[in-house]
């Protein structure tokens, strides 16, 4: 396989890989929070913050791979 | 004078100097020899620093700071998103060290919110998708909440941050503590920086695509997107500060 073709399908494997992890671990997330605030609706604003943060860090992941993606698909000529 | 004569040509030669596509500040970029995120991100500070100003001037005299405005003004705006910063504040750092850090809080909110925003205009870029100006906020929160965290605790307590609660583990913590406080400001600027390049790609994207009524929901999406990112930037600020200046009262719990 040429330089060419490895890089952009490496590319869209990161993402790709990276993505089903996120959302996967962003639904687990957000499945608890939800059924946290159902059963005591009172705690919502105690529940929200701590569920944005672990939202933003699986994120952060995603994005790194987002970024190398963006390098990959720059590299290609 | 060169720098008005600069900024004064600028004004008649805007579209021209537009390499990849057309911006508003390209020209003035351009003229005076400076990368363009750096001059939007000093347009967006005195923007801010204006509002800044006037919201002063409208609270100076001891009547009009006591008796709030009606409805949905200038000053009302302002005062809600203060507010509700210092209510999160209140939550995550207790009441004192909300009230110290508020000035810094605030400041990044503002600065990263305005930045990522401005993103959402035609013809701008967002100051925030470019890794030098993400770069610099993650550094300078490393190193003030590290300062912070020394201040409060001297040296030696907060290397004791670094040593994790059992004494027979502390060479491993060490090594992991110290990894994962060096990348904080890397994690940082690239989860900002990644954020607002992607979206604002994927609006560029589907502008080029259907440019009417279609993109309208990913606007949205990039207002919701900024101001997610602030915050999620301004609340690890917060833990991180925090977490660097609470006292460890051993035995209490």
């Amino acid at each position: 396989m040429e330089a060419n073709a490895i890089y952009a399908l490496s590319a869209a494997l990161v993402l790709s890989v990276v993505g089903l992890g996120g959302a996967l671990a962003q639904g687990k997330t957000a499945a608890a929070a939800l059924e946290g605030i159902a059963r005591n609706p009172g705690a919502q604003s105690k529940i929200q913050t701590p569920m944005i943060i672990g939202l933003a860090l699986i994120e952060s992941l995603v994005i790194y791979a987002l970024v190398i993606a963006f390098t990959l698909a720059g590299k290609i000529a | 004078m060169k720098v008005i004569l600069a900024l004064a040509a600028s004004l008649f030669s805007l579209p021209a100097f537009a390499a990849g596509g057309f911006t508003w500040l390209s020209g003035i970029a351009h003229s005076l020899h400076i990368h363009e995120h750096t001059v939007t991100y000093i347009f967006v500070c005195s923007l801010l620093l204006i509002a800044g100003f006037v919201y002063r001037a409208k609270t100076a005299s001891v009547e009009s700071a006591l008796v709030p405005d009606k409805g949905l003004s200038f000053r009302n705006v302002f005062e809600s998103f203060g507010e509700f910063l210092f209510d999160l504040a209140k939550n995550i750092m207790g009441e004192k060290d909300a009230k110290r850090y508020f000035t810094l809080i605030v400041t990044i909110f503002m600065v990263i919110f305005c930045n990522n925003v401005i993103g959402i205009i035609p013809g701008f870029l967002p100051p925030t998708d470019n890794f030098n100006t993400t770069l610099a906020m993650g550094l300078f929160v490393f190193i003030y909440y590290n300062y912070e965290g020394i201040k409060a605790q001297g040296f030696v307590g907060h290397i004791k941050h670094f040593l994790g609660p059992v004494i027979g583990l502390a060479p491993l913590m060490l090594i992991i503590e110290l990894i994962s406080h060096s990348v904080r400001p890397i994690s940082l600027g690239l989860r900002l920086k990644g954020n607002m390049e992607g979206d604002h790609l994927v609006l560029s994207i589907f502008s080029d695509l259907v440019p009417y009524i279609i993109p309208v929901p990913f606007f949205a999406l990039g207002i919701f997107v900024s101001f997610i990112q602030a915050f999620v930037f301004t609340l690890l600020t917060m833990i991180y500060i925090g977490s660097a200046v609470e006292h460890h009262d051993h035995g209490d719990h």
